[in-house]
């Protein structure tokens, strides 16, 4: 019957075309919907693992309790009856035993590098501007080794913390917020520390508004005398050659280690469940536009069939069974999603290509700014699939009626 | 070969109406017969049935020698593809086919197109329409139609051929030349030939005559 849905497809050429235009926009629309909300999904994804880590060792947050206290100033044979129970977070909570953590590192086979860390919430104030940020105390050369935060530095270079004399790096909002400029001293104070002189030396810009206009990068050791905790970490940052390893090794380290332990989609769920969110709005979108392009097709292969009636009388009584007729019908669906699917990937593609040169205007990216745009093969596929099988059930539902058709009614109802 | 019906009745709707009753018919291989009547007698009605594309409310139709309700849909099938030609007053071509690929219809069913195409060809040139075997129904007028369906009848060399009214769309001339073309098929290829008609002329050219009256046989000559 390949001949015949052929034939009949090309002589009504602006039914198909009509139909074809349906199925071409729906799955042009999801790829680029796709392509676009994946692209930016994965840019998100690439920030959150690549500047900061595949897994974090931090120090427990402990809290005070009753037993902590007693345990550790009263003996077991005395009994003690609290007026006001004792509450409250412990200061300086550090990691561990460190070394324990860096010789373990070292010697596994799945870690590619460390990077130790000391994180602690500063005021910055310059002038009469103060705000408050996060600063971390690196190593600026093993910090490089687990992140690509060098490759988002806009001014200076990221080595120029160095390892001492006070130097940071500074996110570009931040700066902003405080009028600052690299070369200046901005006065970062810990608690009720004194403040302290730390010169910029550089700025750095994510596109990620949350960490920009919060964070600052110092020395390992700056920042531990700055915090008051000499020879003190409390994270190390973990690259593994195999990210997929970062859940699992996590999971296993927390059992036996009385620090946190945390893979990046352990760290970031509340982002991973926006995106899962996302999904289900983008596939419901692109869903609903390629049911409704389907319903173009059944609506068109409907009205071909009441069209053909007499064709359809005139096969059955030629000798074609009912398997032939539905056949007829069910090849033109196939042939329409064929053609449409694989037309508005193409359409979908270049589409994605010229939104991907597009200025994004956000400042999303440090490396060009352009719109981020993901190519996934399985996207593509994805569409291809979904506007195949639609244009399938929808070129089923009328051959399936079109074989119902009896050739005496045909034609007792063409008589009448 | 033969077709043979026994007390075949046949009703339509609810109330049920009866359009047929109680007919008895042998048709023997190689006759010529019109079917005629007034209109609602029946006629039509008698001749699907008898080409199996409808069936009996009551009573048995045999087909060589076999009851057709006990034959399985796929068998009947094949039998109109290989055994019937049907021709219709509306010509039902296939508005997108050209006349020989029309023709070559039910040979494709049982992918023989190839080795029928010069038979095909033989068969137009026969009805006088070699020359236009490329062109579409739509650039045909209706009695070329018509010779087209009637090539398409033949391609299979059936042993019945089965026409609705095949003049009833057409001019007394190209009337003429259709009846023409049945009773040849009939002397030389010893088809045997249904056809309804309500023109007296053309119903007289059969060799056999029959005449139906609210869905009674009141003449079988």
């Amino acid at each position: 019957m390949l001949f015949l849905a052929l034939k009949q497809l090309f002589t009504q050429k602006k039914q198909s075309l009509l139909a074809l235009l349906g199925i071409v926009l729906g799955t042009a629309a999801y790829v680029v919907i796709s392509g676009i909300m994946l692209g930016f999904q994965l840019y998100i994804v690439d920030q959150l693992i690549n500047n900061d880590a595949h897994v974090k060792i931090s120090a427990k947050e402990t809290y005070v309790t009753p037993e902590s206290v007693e345990e550790n100033l009263y003996s077991e044979h005395q009994i003690i009856n609290w007026k006001v129970l004792p509450s409250g977070r412990r200061d300086n909570t550090s990691i561990y035993h460190p070394q324990g953590w860096f010789e373990r590192l070292e010697s596994h086979p799945a870690v590619m590098s460390y990077s130790p860390q000391i994180i602690a919430q500063v005021i910055a104030r310059r002038g009469k501007s103060s705000v408050g940020a996060s600063i971390i105390g690196v190593n600026p050369e093993k910090q490089m080794s687990v992140t690509n935060i060098k490759d988002y530095i806009i001014q200076g270079k990221f080595t120029d913390i160095g390892h001492t004399g006070n130097k940071i790096i500074v996110g570009d909002a931040l700066l902003n917020k405080m009028g600052g400029a690299i070369g200046e001293n901005i006065l970062l104070s810990v608690g009720k520390g004194n403040p302290i002189p730390f010169k910029v030396v550089g700025i750095f810009h994510l596109g990620i508004k949350g960490i920009d206009d919060t964070l600052i990068y110092g020395a390992l050791l700056d920042i531990q005398q700055l915090n008051s905790t000499p020879s003190q970490i409390n994270s190390i940052s973990i690259k593994l050659f195999d990210i997929e390893l970062a859940l699992p090794l996590a999971t296993q380290w927390s059992e036996t280690s009385i620090d946190k332990v945390e893979s990046w989609e352990q760290a970031n769920a509340n982002f991973l469940s926006i995106f899962k969110m996302q999904d289900i709005v983008r596939n419901s979108m692109t869903i609903s536009i390629t049911v409704v392009a389907c319903f173009g097709i059944y609506n068109i292969l409907n009205m071909l069939v009441n069209q053909k009636k007499r064709e359809i009388a005139i096969l059955r009584s030629i000798g074609y069974e009912t398997s032939d007729i539905r056949n007829l019908f069910v090849i033109q669906g196939i042939i329409l999603g064929f053609i449409g699917g694989l037309a508005g990937l193409v359409i979908g593609f270049l589409i994605c290509v010229y939104l991907s040169t597009m200025e994004a205007g956000t400042g999303l990216s440090a490396k060009g700014g352009t719109m981020l745009v993901s190519f996934e093969i399985m996207i593509y596929v994805k569409a291809f699939l979904l506007a195949f099988i639609a244009s399938l059930i929808a070129g089923y539902l009328p051959a399936r009626a079109a074989s119902k058709m009896t050739p005496i009614e045909i034609i007792r109802n063409e008589a009448e | 070969m033969s077709i043979l019906t026994q007390n075949i009745s046949k009703s339509f709707g609810k109330p049920a109406i009866k359009v047929l009753k109680d007919i008895n018919l042998e048709i023997k291989n190689g006759e010529f017969i019109s079917l005629s009547g007034k209109s609602g007698s029946g006629k039509s009605t008698l001749l699907y049935i008898l080409s199996t594309l409808d069936t009996p409310s009551t009573g048995v139709l045999t087909l060589d020698d076999k009851d057709t309700s006990k034959i399985e849909e796929s068998d009947l099938h094949k039998f109109r593809n290989l055994k019937m030609g049907f021709v219709f007053q509306f010509h039902y071509l296939l508005p997108e086919l050209t006349a020989l690929e029309n023709v070559l219809m039910p040979a494709r069913k049982t992918n023989q197109e190839l080795l029928l195409e010069e038979k095909a060809k033989t068969i137009l040139n026969e009805f006088g329409l070699i020359d236009k075997h490329t062109k579409k129904p739509s650039q045909l007028s209706g009695g070329e139609q018509q010779r087209v369906s009637i090539a398409r009848s033949l391609i299979m060399e059936p042993e019945y051929i089965f026409a609705d009214e095949p003049t009833g769309n057409l001019d007394s001339g190209n009337g003429k030349l259709v009846m023409d073309i049945f009773k040849k098929i009939n002397k030389t290829r010893g088809t045997t030939v249904v056809y309804v008609t309500h023109d007296i002329e053309f119903a007289n050219l059969a060799e056999r005559k029959i005449y139906l009256k609210d869905g009674k046989i009141v003449n079988n000559l």
